[in-house]
């Protein structure tokens, strides 16, 4: 008979601690406790709409679902707001939601992510805006073709723009007071921003920025292309569309529309783009405007709005954004961005795209008809913190509590300048971002660092724009 | 007076039965089973947690993956190009170079802190510099790094406006390449050397007070004693302080992610980051596990290497 490898003792020990675990085990498994199923409305069938978390007021969110649960009893909705710096961190934070088995059925995307999602995640709303073309009629009235136009890709539509924001030029009105100087003249030219800058650096002490710029896509170096004549990537538009035009726009607002915007041939080395480049450098190396990398979003409202800025650019968002700080309505006024070659303008809009994993596209298409509403919107953007898609929002009382007094320029800019643009985002768009963020803060460290950067930056994208995403 | 003992070479115990030879008693085998009880909830958690993730960005640094499409097999194509991406080796230069400053200054500020406050000191006074010294490290890295941003604004920020009082000209501390790195340095270091002056003060409680007597009888100074005995007797603490600093160091993200975003250009952009910017934004999660696998065997080189050093230098008593 061999030895038992365990004593009888030790045995019963065992059995005894096997027991035990056993039994707490079952107490803990049998305690009534939270599980992921408990989160209102996951699970149970709701529409799941993913917003970028700050983009709305959990007021406004509670309007959104009731006033859409009142239309629609049958459709149960959940808003899923991702908090996320930027729209790069909020379209990385769905794609992984998509990437864990948990992708929403709306998302609300801006002209950054347009083409990323239209190219590998969205559904073309064509169908649904062809058949309810009676409904919308009024919302397209309502609408500019160039917001329209940005949110299409190759011909097809993905979303119905429901706010935008286009680079104009905030001012203070205090520092231009103390500068001697007028609000511009809508028609100004470069020359007389760079001397308007000069003008308010003499009138102000050393801490004082007459410029503050932020380094991004959006409102960063890309407005002083479009008005130099040029962009960052050659830009073309896709054939199609005039299923859309025709049907929407009358022949004068459809002419030169197509399918959306391509981004094509990088031209970071293109004579005009070094232009611009080199304005800014200037710019930076006289001190009167700040250095890329130092200026941010953050600190912007802070610095403006206690006199230590004295122009930025900006768009209808900052009118809510400056209110809130305390800023008074008269303590600040709105222009257009300077001419150059040009005066085109550059905007960035936002809608909700339908994704293709979505099973409940039909009511999506609901919700997305809900949301561009002009009741839904005008309870939605109630505080200023957008520019509404819909031009009949744009009324003095929206902006008699927070100004600016020439509100007016923020609808303007496209209705007066209607070859305005939207951001250059291919569906490469976040590499692109980075490339341009990258250089620019090398090619403005001084005016001889211009070109070499923006060499490296043409090669960069070149690379960036060959890879499929 | 106490004999200081340099450990000897480990040799092989030649004499050492077979294990199978053995017959262990059962209270012995009883006692390996209860402890490997105890272990397994550890163990399934290291394989679960850590085993698994990196076993998973192997096999995923073998794919193209976007998150959208299905993974497709790549071979070595990831490897190729991250070692052809200029932004990548640049991002492996800055992080060793970020890791040099960043540990050097962090121990010898630790450990000149920690020395000073062993020191004669009232005690309620030694408890409020440890605490003081301690709490940036409970704090979170993002929002000391957002505070600081503002702190270091070339045109707005507080720092320059200190200087500009004694008539300094403003630093571009975040917007020049060299002043980017060393205010990320800075605020890393700020940070983070709490935790090896908490080693240090433990270390420095444990050398016994009767070597520095004997040694004082002997007619050792203060600098000596400290090069003789302090130095010595402490050197297993600067081992654990260097080891988790470095390797600390070698995955820093949070700061320059806040900072600087990388910049002005490449400047401060490190390897996390750059696994982050592969990964999470441009959505190529095969290029950004590659760039993990290479920091995973970079970090698993420098801390083997560290021991093997640590075999000439550090002594234990």
């Amino acid at each position: 008979m061999t030895d038992s490898p365990l004593s009888r003792r030790a045995l019963l020990r065992y059995g005894a601690y096997g027991a035990g675990a056993a039994a707490l085990a079952g107490t803990a498994a049998s305690w009534d406790r939270l599980t992921g199923a408990d989160i209102p409305g996951r699970d149970d069938g709701s529409l799941v709409v993913a917003t970028l978390g700050s983009a709305f007021s959990p007021d406004g969110v509670r309007t959104l679902v009731r006033g859409f649960r009142r239309l629609h009893p049958d459709i149960k909705v959940r808003i899923n707001a991702v908090q996320a710096v930027d729209w790069p961190d909020f379209f990385a934070k769905i794609l992984t939601q998509i990437a864990a088995g948990t992708a929403p059925d709306l998302v609300y995307v801006a002209t950054e992510g347009v083409q990323l999602f239209a190219r590998h995640l969205g559904v073309p709303l064509d169908r649904w805006v062809k058949r309810d073309a009676a409904e919308l009629r009024e919302y397209f009235a309502d609408v500019h073709p160039s917001l329209v136009e940005s949110m299409m890709y190759e011909g097809s539509l993905y979303q119905l723009p429901v706010e935008f924001n286009a680079a104009d030029m905030y001012l203070n009105t205090r520092v231009l007071e103390r500068s001697g100087a007028d609000l511009p003249a809508d028609d100004w030219t470069r020359d007389d921003f760079t001397a308007l800058l000069r003008r308010m650096k003499k009138a102000n002490d050393s801490h004082f920025t007459p410029y503050f710029w932020t380094n991004r896509l959006w409102g960063g170096v890309v407005p002083w292309l479009f008005t130099n004549g040029t962009n960052l990537l050659a830009e073309s538009k896709a054939p199609g569309g005039g299923w859309l035009w025709d049907a929407f726009y009358p022949a004068a607002q459809r002419e030169g529309r197509g399918g959306g915007f391509r981004w094509t041939t990088p031209q970071a080395t293109d004579a005009r783009v070094e232009e611009a480049y080199d304005y800014l450098a200037g710019l930076i190396q006289d001190g009167l405007c700040t250095r890329p990398e130092g200026g941010n979003g953050q600190n912007l409202i802070g610095v403006f709005s206690t006199g230590r800025v004295g122009v930025t650019p900006a768009g209808g968002f900052w009118a809510g954004g400056l209110h809130l700080a305390g800023m008074r309505d008269d303590a600040f006024d709105v222009t257009y961005f300077p001419r150059r070659r040009t005066q085109r303008h550059q905007f960035g809009a936002a809608g909700y795209a339908l994704l293709r994993t979505s099973k409940k596209q039909d009511a999506a298409w609901e919700f997305i008809k809900y949301s561009a509403r002009l009741d839904t919107l005008t309870e939605l953007f109630s505080t200023n913190q957008t520019t509404p898609a819909r031009r009949s929002m744009l009324t003095a009382a929206r902006y008699r509590e927070t100004g600016p007094a020439h509100w007016r320029v923020f609808y303007d800019t496209l209705d007066k300048f209607p070859d305005t643009g939207p951001i250059p985002a291919p569906p490469q768009v976040a590499e692109v971002t980075q490339v341009l963020l990258k250089h620019t803060g090398t090619a403005l460290a001084s005016p001889r660092s211009v070109r070499p950067a923006l060499r490296r930056m043409q090669g960069d994208l070149e690379k960036a724009m060959e890879r499929d995403v | 007076m106490t004999d200081i003992r340099i450990p000897a070479v480990r040799t092989r115990a030649a004499a050492t039965p077979p294990a199978a030879a053995v017959r262990r008693p059962a209270r012995e085998r009883g006692a390996r089973l209860l402890a490997a009880l105890f272990l397994a909830p550890t163990v399934v958690g290291i394989v679960v947690f850590t085993v698994g993730p990196i076993i998973g960005s192997v096999v995923l640094s073998l794919f193209h993956w976007n998150v959208i499409d299905s993974p497709g097999f790549a071979g070595t194509a990831n490897y190729r190009e991250v070692f052809t991406d200029s932004t990548v080796l640049v991002s492996f230069r800055n992080t060793l170079v970020f890791m040099v400053f960043a540990v050097a200054a962090q121990l010898l500020i630790a450990l000149s802190l920690a020395l000073t406050l062993n020191g004669r000191m009232p005690t309620w006074l030694r408890s409020v510099f440890r605490s003081a010294f301690f709490f940036p490290l409970v704090l979170s890295a993002a929002s000391i790094s957002v505070v600081m941003k503002y702190l270091f604004n070339q045109d707005f920020g507080v720092v320059n406006w200190l200087l500009g009082l004694v008539g300094a000209a403003p630093v571009p501390w975040l917007t020049s390449e060299h002043g980017a790195m060393a205010t990320v340095i800075i605020v890393y270091v700020w940070q983070q050397f709490g935790f090896s002056f908490l080693l240090f003060v433990g270390g420095l409680n444990n050398i016994p007070k009767e070597i520095h007597e004997a040694a004082a009888l002997d007619g050792a100074t203060g600098l000596r004693k400290h090069l003789a005995i302090t130095l010595p007797l402490l050197s297993p603490t600067l081992l654990v302080a260097s080891v988790v600093g470095i390797i600390n160091a070698l995955q820093v993200f949070e700061q320059p992610y806040v900072l600087t975003a990388g910049g002005p250009g490449d400047s401060t952009r490190t390897v996390v980051m750059v696994i982050y910017e592969k990964a999470f934004e441009q959505l190529r999660f095969g290029e950004a596990s590659a760039v993990g696998v290479l920091l995973f065997v970079l970090i698993t080189a420098v801390t083997a290497l560290q021991f093997r050093l640590s075999r000439r230098f550090v002594h234990y008593q």
